[in-house]
């Protein structure tokens, strides 16, 4: 019991009794408009962004040579659409995970026959002639009877090995060097470390564009120019600096106690980093992997100006020949290589999803 | 199994002096404990010892011999660290196999050995778990049995058992003990916890700020503690200070005088709070609180000089809050420490007000 008088000055009683059924209910209907409004943006963004890969893919399986016929991709967005909007009414309704899931794969089946009703029969896989014939250009020229002009294209498969290559080496390089030089940075103090941190950030911020004619010149007098090594070269010391940030946070977060344990354990400095410390970072370097794999898969910029001769193209090139040359002729052939590019970055970061989510840069500690 | 030796070691980091001037010996085979507060340079030794941080000046000998250039993992140390330091990507097994993976020594005595280091600490059901499945006590033993499966010459421990709970705190610091007299291997333990260095060392080093304050048995410590700063430091509840002016026979305090037998001077009184009583006669005041610690019961007294903490044994409550009390003491019992100083006079004793 409270003693009297204390509180004899605050309301209490029946008298100043609070209306809690009708804030309940006000706080009810607020949260679900709330809800609804969000889910009401959701579709509108999320439409326009999945719909041109959608359209993508439909067209590359689906326009015939010579043909501007968009009739099909009315259809299959009459398809998709619904699907998007049905989608998220699930999530926004669905009160467990078990109604979500099978409210999916019910939107999911729904949606899988419809495609296959509406847009199925006009499906073909002629588009990827490209893969079995590097001289597909004529071919398909040849079937509107326009032969004249066109471009030598190199095998596919050709500008594909480049690619990974390109993607592969610049990959290897910037891990080795970048997880090197950040572990340095993070452990070790030397003159000039606090501005040589600032000046990783200032590179990033450069414009890489307008190097591009102080590096063409440096490329043509060491003699690297049209090589794929020397576009490696350019995009490793792009990208260096970026990821040796990155890999110091990475470094700056596992705890001095377990290097200082290993030295006492008996490991050289060099083992303990090979087999103490780089396990615990192995998140950063698959992220930096992911990441480096994916900017040199899709490297434009560079690989137009260094690269010269048709059997150095990357895939990036090829696609920008092809829409060159058959575009106007056939563009579902145009989609079915934008596909085919696609496929190898898609997979990669659908497989390592899990560890990008990880990647986050700590304060930085000059 | 090695004796350690520090002569004159300095250590600094860039312009702070960490360790000023550090000698020290620790025998063969013996439990020692680097006791003091946060940044009392005890860790700094502890690492020099292990190798990880290199003396900047003086000398580090172990059985006799230079080391101070020896490197970290060449010296046959093992240590515990305070976050156990436990390598997350690997088995219990891997970790305990770690030390062993750089001596070239034939695959079936490695297996061997991490098996007896595993039974040492009772963690050979665990072999196949790693470190974040494993429970903070389970975690403390794998390390020593990762610090222990190289048969060291020294074991260093950095305070150990401060990341367990009380109970856990109580079992390992038994265990640790029996351990290190069973295998006879010199340790050194490093801790701010005075009862860690108390219940399980032989001879504790007690450091402030970077230089040795005493080194003594826990017992030394206690009750003869040879400065203030010791007195303060070792025991709780901890001990009373009363400051005074002595003189003629007399230590004024305040308004009040207590008979005083030694040279005049500013002094300072330390009194235990487990050897003042209750008595018909003696320091009055009134009990402010009172802090039932199970087997005995802490009260605080409000004196004309301040706050007093006495230790009374038994569970019940003879007193009450508010109640009047008078505190007395045996003047063997007190500890008068010049207050300019802060050392030890072992000569001066003070009685209990009349």
């Amino acid at each position: 019991m409270v003693a009297p008088g204390v509180f004899g000055d605050l309301p209490s009683g029946p008298a100043a009794a609070v209306d809690w059924d009708r804030m309940a209910s006000r706080a009810r209907s607020l949260r679900r408009g709330k809800a609804a409004a969000l889910y009401a943006f959701l579709i509108a963004v999320s439409l326009p962004i999945i719909l041109p890969y959608f359209w993508l893919v439909t067209i590359a399986f689906s326009a015939k040579t010579g043909v501007a016929d968009t009739l099909v991709l009315w259809r299959s967005m009459a398809v998709f659409a619904p699907a998007v909007i049905a989608f998220w009414l699930v999530a926004m309704l669905a009160q467990n995970r078990r109604q979500l899931w099978l409210g999916i794969t019910a939107i999911a089946l729904i949606a899988m026959l419809a495609f296959a009703l509406l847009v199925g029969p006009d499906l073909h896989l002629r588009n990827f002639i490209f893969l079995v014939e590097p001289d597909f250009a004529s071919i398909v020229r040849s079937r509107v009877g326009e032969v004249r002009g066109a471009i030598q294209f190199p095998s596919v498969w050709r500008a594909f090995g480049n690619s990974i290559l390109i993607a592969g080496a610049q990959t290897v390089i910037v891990l080795t060097v970048a997880s090197l030089a950040a572990y340095y940075l993070s452990r070790f103090q030397f003159p000039g470390r606090a501005a040589m941190l600032r000046s990783l950030l200032v590179l990033h911020a450069f414009p890489v564009l307008t190097l591009i004619v102080p590096m063409f010149l440096m490329l043509y007098w060491i003699g690297l120019l049209d090589t794929l090594f020397g576009v490696i070269l350019v995009l490793v010391a792009f990208e260096l600096p970026f990821a040796i940030f990155i890999m110091k946070g990475f470094f700056d977060a596992v705890p001095w106690d377990i290097e200082m344990s290993a030295l006492t354990d008996g490991a050289s400095r060099r083992q303990a980093f090979v087999w103490v410390v780089l396990p615990q970072v192995r998140n950063g370097l698959l992220a930096i992997a992911v990441f480096t794999f994916i900017r040199g898969w899709e490297e434009y910029i560079f690989v137009f100006t260094f690269l010269i001769r048709n059997t150095n193209w990357t895939m990036s090139l090829y696609m920008y020949y092809v829409r060159d040359d058959v575009m106007g002729v056939n563009y579902g052939v145009v989609s079915a290589v934008g596909v085919f590019y696609l496929v190898p970055s898609l997979i990669l970061y659908l497989a390592a999803q899990r560890y990008l989510m990880q990647i986050s840069i700590g304060g930085v500690k000059g | 199994m090695a004796k350690v030796e520090f002569r004159h070691v300095v250590k600094r980091f860039g312009d702070v002096e960490v360790i000023p001037d550090l000698s020290l010996t620790i025998e063969d085979g013996e439990f020692v404990a680097l006791l003091g507060p946060s940044g009392c340079g005890k860790s700094t030794s502890l690492f020099m010892l292990a190798g990880i941080y290199l003396p900047s000046g003086g000398e580090l000998l172990f059985d006799g011999c230079i080391v101070n250039e020896v490197e970290a993992k060449d010296r046959n140390v093992g240590i515990v660290f305070q976050s156990y330091a436990l390598y997350p990507h690997m088995t219990v097994r891997d970790n305990v196999l770690f030390p062993l993976r750089f001596k070239r020594m034939p695959r079936e005595e490695v297996l061997g050995r991490v098996i007896r280091a595993a039974n040492l600490v009772q963690v050979e059901e665990l072999l196949d778990r790693r470190p974040s499945e494993l429970s903070g006590g389970q975690q403390q033993r794998v390390a020593l049995a990762r610090a222990l499966v190289k048969e060291p010459q020294l074991l260093l421990l950095d305070e150990p058992l401060s990341n367990l709970d009380a109970t856990l705190r109580l079992t390992m610091r038994t265990e640790i003990k029996s351990l290190q007299k069973k295998l006879g291997v010199t340790t050194v333990l490093v801790t701010h916890d005075q009862i860690e260095a108390t219940t399980m060392a032989d001879r504790i080093i007690c450091m402030r700020a970077g230089r040795i304050e005493q080194i003594g048995t826990p017992d030394d410590l206690y009750r003869r503690p040879e400065s203030l700063f010791i007195a303060s430091f070792i025991g709780s509840p901890p001990i009373n200070t009363i400051s005074g002016e002595a003189r003629d026979g007399v230590m004024c305090a305040g308004a009040v005088g207590f008979p005083f037998e030694g040279a005049p001077g500013a002094v300072t009184v330390g009194l235990r709070p487990e050897l003042l009583r209750f008595t018909g006669s003696g320091l009055s005041g009134r009990i402010a609180q009172m802090e039932p610690m199970g087997r005995e019961i802490l009260y605080v007294v409000d004196t004309d000089l301040g706050y007093l903490r006495v230790l009374e044994h038994g569970s019940v409550a003879a007193h009450a809050v508010g109640e009047p009390v008078s505190i007395g003491f045996s003047p063997d019992d007190s500890l008068v420490f010049d207050t300019a100083s802060e050392r030890l006079i072992t000569t001066a004793r003070v009685g209990p007000p009349a």
